[in-house]
């Protein structure tokens, strides 16, 4: 059988010989080690270089109303694994991207390598060569990491993003085409894995959780510019009529940030981590996320992004209901 | 050496309705404490500030030669501008200034100006004005060409009045649209440059207005026969500091606050960034 | 300077740092939650010195952090003041952030306009730089002629020898500390160590791209699509700003009411939408395509207009920090190499 790999670029290739879709929205090799590229591929050539992997962390959806506004009337075909498709579908419900203007091409996720559980594991020191199982379904869980005088093998559990851990659907709830195989659902999973820890803290020490990442903030917003739910023309960081919160790093304000941020994702958000991944300083806000989640799951039945059928509860989700949750 | 990001206080001395919208309004102030002295040519403009609200440049309205106040008109648009909308006579502000370059006067005497306006940007073109009224003898024939959406909007109507009835200068005032009750030209600022064609014969056009005008009215003064070089023209950009610091206003190398806001047209031709 | 290099064992570190502590306000690289950064000096403080490649953020923080009070105010009364407490020492710099410092200071302290914050936190103050015996695959500082071993703009110079560093005075202040020590005389054998080491790190450095004749063929290049397909996957965030030793960007706000508050600076970066967001609705730089080449334009061709220097250091930050794997190396090949293709 053809790799993933393989089978993914002849389908890119065939979509832009027939003319089914103008642009390929999916990633490439990347610079780094561990790290795969978007790219948006326009040609047949471009598509060969097309990948997808355990490398393949960013959620593209983010770039999909950008690349419909500069490319009007153009037909986007889209790489997506789990969550970037549940992604996908909350942005076709917010009547951000049309269904018809879109050829979603599923592939299977095994879920994506967390680079900072991985610089943990070789104490900081460099990866400068890896090699990856082969996906999909190859059983495959070791991945070789080398560097200056170190090589050692890691079981993908490790290494694995949080959400990943805890992922219910690997793959996406909408596609025109899937390469390979979809996977096996993976209920196995604890899905709220990722707040055990979590939970067992008391109310004081969740705060103090929050506060102490919030602390490190540096307001860079790679986590609101990564996130594909925050398309908001004007974000309400930057509001100036009025001005209801500091703009500095001081953590009272970057606090106001964040947990007003996950108010606006409440409901929609498909716990992709993309957020945490794109964070340059390693602050993991995601137990407020996935908290949050959890708790639309439980009072209103909810999860962001399975199908477009359902109306989600934004719309009787009312932002004054108790949120003693968040803490 | 003086902390640039401290504002003086100033004492808002004068307060007037510019425009009949309402949305432009003129301040005179003058300095609490006598001993400061403000040394400024036309062109260069302050960082207004009001404590709790916030700074925001602009252009000195009025001339090094009138000692008693510094004067600005401002377009209420945001929160600064609209801070500042509220004040009243006696009430203090901060200032930092004065900021950036100025028209090359120098470099006029002697010379013709052609001086071109269009809307509320008039402010430093009134400070030229007036500077070199001052100093009458010192230039040759002085032709203003100044436009608005209608009369309502023209700034200063009072001393235009006073400058059409000087024989020194030439004054042509424009409007978008016929009203009821203008005598005098109606017309876009280009057009009505093209109509009145300058003499670029020992010549300099300053012209400051919205980026449109400004696009359309550099390509008819380059037919006419003025070069780049004596093409100068006011830039604005969002600003902060206002000091090259900040980095914020720069087209290509250049920081309009610092190496500007007046540049050459041969100088902008330079300059990667520059869309004209 | 001297030709003097002093020998400092490891075993004497905690007193040269204890020494140093007392003259200086000493800041060193701290590691809290797997992040490095510098960190001020606490009593009994260790450095994180192991495993240290280079912090993760930038020491620019220590003398332009990322809020800045620049004036107070209560009622009608201002009050403003700059840093007042001992000089600032920074030890176990890399040598291209210590090209950043310097570069900062020709920023905010040459000119018509001297920025007294930037001003008063540098003046009098140390930079102990340390060489880089392990480059990073994304260091590329010998591609602006620096290198891991780059002592311009240092005070101290240390080459980490394995059980002891090699201490070079490089300026008249760095003299002047290591003076106070008892710091011993290094011998040849460690200066024959050293000079091994830097030679094994120098090559070890990746492929070294010419750089030159960049600013030239950036400008050629303005109008071309390269920078639309560039940009094509930026977000616009600031990860490489914030994370960069030279950007200096920064914003003006107000932080209180009208009656009582504080005017501040915070971090700003051209990479975001809203910094050219003008007042009257329009934007000069509207998408990230205008954005990016800022970005690049200003480290790459404006620098050098103004300051006659490269406003990039060769860190590699941004490449590690960019969400997207934006590599900075990569638009610099594509750049060299892009074809121009005749209209
Ligand atoms: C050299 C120079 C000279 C000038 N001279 C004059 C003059 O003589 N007279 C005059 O009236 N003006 C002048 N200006 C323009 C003036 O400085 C601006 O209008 C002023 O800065 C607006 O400030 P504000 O606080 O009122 O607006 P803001 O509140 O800062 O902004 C208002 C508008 O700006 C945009 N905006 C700003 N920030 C944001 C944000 N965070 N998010 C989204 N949108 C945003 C929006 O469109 C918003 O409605 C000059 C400018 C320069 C550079
Ligand atoms: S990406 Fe990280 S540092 Fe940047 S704003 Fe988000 S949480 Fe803060
Ligand atoms: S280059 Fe990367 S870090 Fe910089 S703004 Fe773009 S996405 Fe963010
Ligand atoms: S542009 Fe990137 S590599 Fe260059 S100095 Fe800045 S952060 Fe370092
Ligand atoms: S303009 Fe951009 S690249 Fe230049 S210093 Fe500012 S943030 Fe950095
Ligand atoms: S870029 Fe050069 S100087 Fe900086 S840490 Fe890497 S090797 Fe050292
Ligand atoms: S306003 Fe700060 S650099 Fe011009």
């Amino acid at each position: 059988m053809a790799s993933i790999n393989e089978q993914l670029r002849e389908q890119a290739r065939k979509l832009l010989a027939d003319k089914v879709v103008d642009l390929i929205i999916g990633y490439r090799k990347g610079s780094l080690p561990l790290r795969s590229t978007p790219y948006l591929v326009k040609t047949e050539e471009e598509a060969g270089s097309l990948i997808f992997d355990l490398t393949s962390s960013n959620n593209l959806a983010k770039y999909l109303p950008r690349v419909k506004t500069e490319n009007r009337g153009s037909k986007i075909g889209i790489v997506c694994k789990g969550c970037d498709g549940r992604s996908v579908v909350q942005l076709i419900i917010e009547g951000q991207v049309k269904r018809e203007d879109i050829v979603i091409i599923g592939v299977p996720c095994e879920g994506v390598v967390d680079t900072r559980k991985v610089r943990k594991k070789t104490g900081g020191e460099e990866v400068l060569r890896v090699s990856l199982p082969v996906l999909p379904g190859s059983g495959g869980r070791e991945i070789m990491v080398e560097g200056r005088g170190f090589k050692i093998t890691l079981d993908k559990e490790e290494v694995l993003c949080d959400v990943c851990l805890g992922c219910q659907h690997p793959n996406p709830p909408l596609y025109d085409l899937f390469i390979g195989r979809p996977r096996e659902g993976s209920s196995a999973r604890d899905e709220f894995k990722a707040l055990e820890e979590f939970e067992r803290l008391s109310s004081d020490e969740r705060w103090r959780y929050f506060e102490h990442e919030a602390s490190r903030c540096i307001r860079c917003y790679a986590c609101r510019d990564a996130c594909p739910l925050c398309y908001c023309e004007q974000c309400f960081v930057d509001e100036t009529h009025p001005q209801w919160f500091g703009k500095g790093p001081d953590s009272s304000d970057t606090l106001i940030f964040h947990i007003v941020r996950a108010l606006h994702t409440a409901g929609r958000c498909v716990s992709c981590g993309a957020c945490v991944r794109a964070c340059p300083v390693g602050i993991n806000l995601n137990p407020l996320w996935v908290r949050i989640e959890k708790e639309v799951k439980e009072r209103f039945g909810y999860t962001a992004g399975l199908s477009l059928e359902v109306t989600p509860p934004l719309a009787t989700y009312d932002e004054n209901d108790k949120q003693e949750f968040i803490l | 050496m003086r902390n640039p990001y401290i504002p003086i206080p100033v004492k808002v001395s004068r307060v007037r309705v510019e425009s009949d919208d309402k949305t432009l309004k003129t301040f005179d102030v003058s300095f609490d404490s006598k001993e400061e002295r403000f040394e400024f040519m036309p062109g260069q403009f302050c960082q207004l500030s009001i404590m709790g609200k916030g700074e925001a440049p602009f252009g000195i309205a009025s001339s090094p030669t009138e000692r008693e106040f510094l004067r600005f008109t401002v377009n209420r648009i945001g929160v600064v501008t609209t801070a500042l909308h509220y004040l009243e006579e006696g009430d203090i502000i901060g200032l930092r200034g004065p900021l950036g370059n100025s028209y090359p006067i120098e470099r006029f005497r002697g010379e013709n100006v052609v001086i071109i306006g269009g809307g509320f940007a008039f402010t430093t073109l009134r400070a030229l004005t007036v500077y070199l009224c001052a100093n009458r003898d010192e230039f040759k024939d002085i032709t203003i060409i100044y436009g608005a959406r209608r009369p309502g909007l023209l700034l200063y109507r009072d001393e235009l009045a006073e400058w059409e009835k000087r024989g020194d200068l030439n004054l042509y005032l424009t409007i978008d649209k016929p009203v009821a009750g203008w005598d005098k030209r109606v017309g876009f600022v280009p057009t009505v440059t093209k109509e009145i064609a300058p003499n670029p014969k020992g010549a300099w056009a300053v012209v400051c207005g919205p980026p449109v005008m400004i696009k359309f009215t550099l390509p008819v003064l380059l037919e006419l026969g003025f070069p780049p070089e004596r093409i100068y023209t006011s830039l604005e950009r969002r600003m902060k500091c206002g000091i090259g610091k900040c980095g914020r206003c720069n087209i290509g190398s250049k920081y309009v606050c610092l190496d500007g806001p007046v540049f050459s047209y041969a100088e902008l031709q330079r300059l990667p960034e520059y869309e004209g | 300077m001297s030709e003097e290099i002093f020998k400092l064992e490891k075993d004497n570190l905690e007193g040269f740092l204890l020494y140093l502590s007392q003259k200086y306000n000493l800041f060193l690289p701290r590691r809290v939650d797997d992040q490095l950064s510098f960190g001020q000096m606490k009593p009994g403080g260790k450095p994180s010195l192991d495993h240290y490649f280079n912090t993760d953020l930038p020491p620019k923080e220590v003398f332009f952090p990322q809020r800045e009070t620049l004036l107070s105010y209560e009622g009608g009364e201002v009050k403003h003041s700059t840093y007042k407490a001992k000089p600032i020492a920074l030890f176990g710099v890399r040598p291209c952030d210590t090209k950043g410092i310097i570069l900062l200071d020709r920023v905010f302290a040459e000119g018509e306009y001297e920025d007294p914050y930037w001003k008063a936190r540098r003046t009098n103050s140390l930079l102990l730089t340390l060489g880089c015996n392990a480059p990073l695959s994304t260091c590329f500082c010998h591609w602006f002629n620096l290198g891991p071993f780059n002592k311009e703009g240092t005070d101290i110079f240390l080459t980490d020898i394995g059980d002891a560093y090699l201490v070079e005075p490089c300026s008249k202040k760095g003299e002047e500390c290591l003076r106070g020590t008892s710091l011993l005389g290094a011998t040849g054998d460690d200066r024959k160590v050293a000079e091994e080491i830097r030679r094994k790190a120098e090559s070890s450095l990746s492929e070294r791209v010419e750089i030159s004749s960049l600013k030239g063929r950036l400008l050629a290049l303005w109008e071309e699509d390269l920078w639309e397909d560039i940009s094509q996957k930026c977000l616009s965030c600031a990860a490489c700003s914030y994370l960069c030793p030279t950007c200096h960007c920064f914003d003006i706000q107000e932080e209180g009411s009208q009656e009582k508050g504080e005017r501040i600076r915070i971090w700003d970066s051209c990479m975001f939408k809203l910094f050219t967001q003008e007042a009257a609705g329009t934007n000069p730089r509207p998408t990230p395509k205008e954005r990016l080449r800022q970005r690049i334009m200003h480290k790459f061709s404006y620098f050098l207009d103004n300051l006659g220097e490269f406003g990039c250091v060769g860190c590699g930050r941004c490449i590690r920090g960019c969400p997207v794997n934006l590599d900075i190396r990569e638009v610099i090949k594509a750049v060299k190499s892009f074809i121009v293709e005749s209209r």
